[in-house]
Parts: structure tokens; sequence; C-alpha cells
């Protein structure tokens, strides 16, 4: 069997008194879409953060392709793409501007044909050469989404990717994201959407109280819960339903 | 080796204070114009000389460190703190650049603006007082050390800072009270002796009296502790930022 691309082995994250992660295991297969589940606080985004580098563990393991996010931490942010969940744009830039800064800091000087090819993926094309101040919400998720892809990472990491956006651009999303999976990248989503798990994800973990409560391939899981929805399962590990309406 | 994510985060920090020259470059070079029109060639006419040099001349190498010092804490503690509160600090935080590459773009992109200032106020007062420099060399290290300490105070500030009101603690009540009291407009020996032991008391008035000493070739005779004082505050600075941004608090959860 081959090593996963993520690893994650008793990693707990404290925060004060409040465990927002506690000894989570986790292991994510090469090209897959895991889609994370769970609640507001669950610990979906202190989990990403973690891998990604935005947050230290208190204790635990976590490697990314076999190397450690603390002491490798130049080799696996090389390979880590971030979409993180709250937009932030710079107001200073243009999008092209934007683009190559991010591609920069990875230290990958953007090629003209890369740089054409994530504008056209995302649409954003008309809008290379605008300030990022004058583009509109869908336009600013799909820019983060382009800059944790300009630097090409073998797992991109979307925390919450379609929050608060319109069903035609997440639908696009969605198949963007496909479309990535099938060239190789590894995706982990985090969602309130339990459409989205369903429509995307080839395993799903759902995770509540910083406790990982199950991790399923979703055919097998939908499987073997007799007709019943992700919903319904979900709404049983989690006791309570705090998911977004699809 | 100078990495391109090093260099990258340096011309964008570059990059983005020339996007708003009036306020970057503009404006401290209209209060220092003021400052020197004031002080110096309005009052400078009744105060005449201040140690054998004309008292225009005399307050140009403390106008000079002043918008050094200021601008290069305002570029780096400002730049940082937006990407704070923006989230645009999630860009740098993800990407592989070292703690040490993070620091020395920042230091290095205020420094850039902090000598821009000085060299352009240096320039409007050379107009009037002449463009004479004693030890060259020896003024740009002492203004590059102080941008450096000032600088790298800025990344310390942005990263305690959790409101615009705290980033400006620091210009406010401790570089704004000691540039003035540390010389700028006057000479320690004009001072009471009481007044002129708080004086020395101020680690800015030796950094004025380094570069006036470097430019008019004479001081009040404490320049070479300046200088140490200067190298000294930089090297802290800069090890203290440095810890911090380490440290993660506050950055990294």
């Amino acid at each position: 069997m081959t090593e996963p691309v993520v690893h994650i082995r008793g990693l707990t994250k404290r925060y004060g008194e409040l465990v927002a992660l506690d000894g989570v295991d986790l292991e994510i297969r090469a090209g897959e879409i895991f889609g994370l589940l769970g609640p507001n606080g669950a610990g979906k985004t202190t989990l990403i953060s973690v891998v990604t580098g935005l947050c230290r563990a208190s204790s635990g393991e976590v490697r990314v392709l076999g190397r450690d996010v603390v002491r490798d931490y130049r080799f696996t942010r090389r390979n880590v793409g971030l979409v993180p969940q709250e937009i932030n744009f710079d107001p200073f830039f243009t999008v092209e501007e934007s683009l190559r800064f991010q591609a920069g800091y990875f230290g990958v000087k953007l090629s003209e044909a890369r740089l054409v090819e994530l504008l056209t993926a995302l649409d954003l094309t008309a809008k290379r050469a605008s300030s990022a101040r004058a583009l509109s919400g869908g336009m600013r998720r799909r820019l983060l989404i382009a800059k944790a892809l300009v630097h090409e990472p073998r797992v991109l990491f979307l925390d919450e990717p379609t929050a608060g956006v319109d069903v035609e651009l997440r639908r696009a999303l969605w198949a963007y994201v496909r479309t990535l999976r099938d060239r190789g990248t590894t995706v982990v989503l985090t969602t309130h959407y339990l459409e989205e798990a369903e429509a995307l994800a080839d395993r799903i973990g759902i995770i509540d109280r910083g406790r990982l409560r199950l991790v399923e391939e979703k055919a097998a899981l939908l499987a073997r819960s007799a007709g019943r929805s992700l919903e319904q399962i979900y709404v049983e590990l989690v006791g309570r339903k705090e998911v977004a309406p699809p | 080796m100078i990495s391109l994510g090093f260099r990258t985060l340096l011309v964008k920090e570059i990059r983005r204070f020339l996007r708003v020259p009036g306020q970057t470059l503009a404006t401290p070079l209209v209060t220092t114009t003021l400052y020197f029109m004031v002080f110096g060639v309005s009052i400078g006419h009744q105060l005449r000389e201040v140690g054998g040099v004309p008292y225009a001349r005399f307050i140009v190498p403390g106008l000079v460190l002043m918008g050094v010092i200021q601008n290069a804490y305002l570029n780096s503690a400002s730049s940082l703190f937006v990407m704070k509160l923006q989230g645009t600090i999630v860009d740098v935080l993800v990407s592989p650049l070292s703690y040490a590459e993070i620091l020395g773009a920042l230091v290095l992109a205020a420094v850039v603006r902090g000598l821009l200032v000085g060299g352009i106020t240096f320039a409007v007062a050379g107009v009037f007082t002449g463009f004479e420099v004693a030890h060259p060399l020896l003024a740009l290290a002492v203004v590059t050390l102080a941008a450096v300490a000032f600088g790298a105070a800025g990344v310390a500030s942005a990263i305690w800072a959790e409101s615009f009101e705290q980033v400006n603690y620091f210009p406010t009540f401790f570089i704004l009270p000691l540039t003035f009291l540390g010389g700028v407009f006057f000479s320690v020996r004009m001072l009471p002796p009481a007044l002129a032991a708080v004086a020395r008391a101020n680690p800015i008035f030796y950094m004025v009296d380094g570069l006036r000493f470097a430019t008019l070739g004479s001081g009040d005779g404490s320049h070479w502790a300046g200088f140490g004082l200067v190298t000294l505050l930089a090297a802290g600075a800069l090890t203290g930022a440095y810890m911090l941004l380490r440290s993660g608090w506050r950055l990294r959860g």
C-alpha cells in the first residue's frame, strides 16, 4: 500500500482549557477528495491549519508526503496549498500581481502559460489587470483558489470553499475540484454543505468536539446505511444538525 | 544565496509603499520641510550659530534622522498590521519562507522607505544649506542602522498590536517625544546640566549626535557612543522581532 499523502497521529491542539483537537488520527490518500464534515467549532479549520502551518499542534505528529510539517516545513509547505475560509485580498495589487507574488513566496517564477491556465480555469482572465479591490465576492473566492494552486501543490486544502457562493459558481468550483483530482491533486475540503460532500468526496470524515467520529469511503458509508442520506448519518453521529442548507 | 521568496516579499513591500507615494513619501517630506522652514530658516535667523554651525544647517541631521526613524517604523508596522487585519498574512505564513526571510524582507523594505524619506529631506534642506557631508559612509551607516532598528521595532509592534491605535502607541509615546528631546533642534551644551543629563539618557540623542558628526564634522562629543548604541539597538531590535516572529505569538494560533 502506498504511503498516505497526509499522515496524522495523536494530533491534539489546546487553546487554554479548550481542546480543539483531541488525539486525531487520520490518513489522506493520494489522489482522493476527502470531505471533512462537522459543526461549527468542531475542529475542521484547526486541523487544516496545523497541516498547512498556520497553527502549531500541542502534541502529536503530522506528516505530508512522509515529512514532518514542523521540521521539514519548507518541503511540506511547497507541496501544500490552502484556500482559507475567510476571503482575503491585498487592495494594493492586481489579480496578476497577487498571483505572481504568491508564486514567488513559494520559490516559483510564474510562467505566462501557467498564469493564463489559472486565469482561464478560474474565469478571471478579464480581471487580470484589475485591482483585487474591484472584484466581486465570488471572484475574490476564485482568486484565493488560484493563489493556492499557483505553485502546483500535491495536496490542496479547501476550507469551506463554497460558503456564501451562489449555486452557479458552486457547481463550477465542484467541476474544477474534480478536474484537479483527475490530474492527480489530492483534495481535502471542509464543508457545511452535506450535498457538497456527497457530490464531491471519495471518502468522508466527520469530526465533532475535536474528535474524529467516522472516516469511511462515501460509497461504502451510504451503502451500509440502508438508504439513509448522509445528512441522517451526520445527525446521528453529531447529535445535532447545524449544517447549512444546500 | 538570496531566495526568490525573500526577493518577492521585499519587492512586494517596496511596491506597496510606492503605490501610495502621497501617504508614504510626500507627507513626511512636507512635514519635515515645514519643520525646516519654521525652525531652521525663520527661527534660525535669530539663533544664528550653534557650535560654529549655522542653525539651519545644524538641525538638518536631526530632521533627516527623524524622517528615517518614523518612516522605517511606520512602513513595517503598518504593512504587517494590515496583513494581519486583512488576513493576507496567511499567504506568507503558509509559504516556505523562513522567519529570517520574512523579517529581513519587512525590515529591508522599511530601510528603503526610511532612506528615501531621509534622502529627500536632505535634498530639500541641502538647497538652503548646502550638500556637504563630512563623513558620507558613516552618515549612511548611522541612518541605515537607525532604520533597521526602527523597522524591526515596527515588526514587533505590529505582531503585538490588536488595533491601529496600538500600532500608533510607539511613535506617539516613544519616537516623537524622544526625537524632540533628543537634540534635533538644540545642542545639549545649550541645556542646564540637569537637563543635559536627562538628554544624555535618551538613545535618540546619540543617534542624532552621531549623524550630526558624520554630516557636519562636529557634534556634542558622543558620536562614537551614538554609533555603538545604534548598532546595539539595531541588533537588539532585530533579535527581539525575530524571537517574537518565531514564537508565533498572535500570528500562528
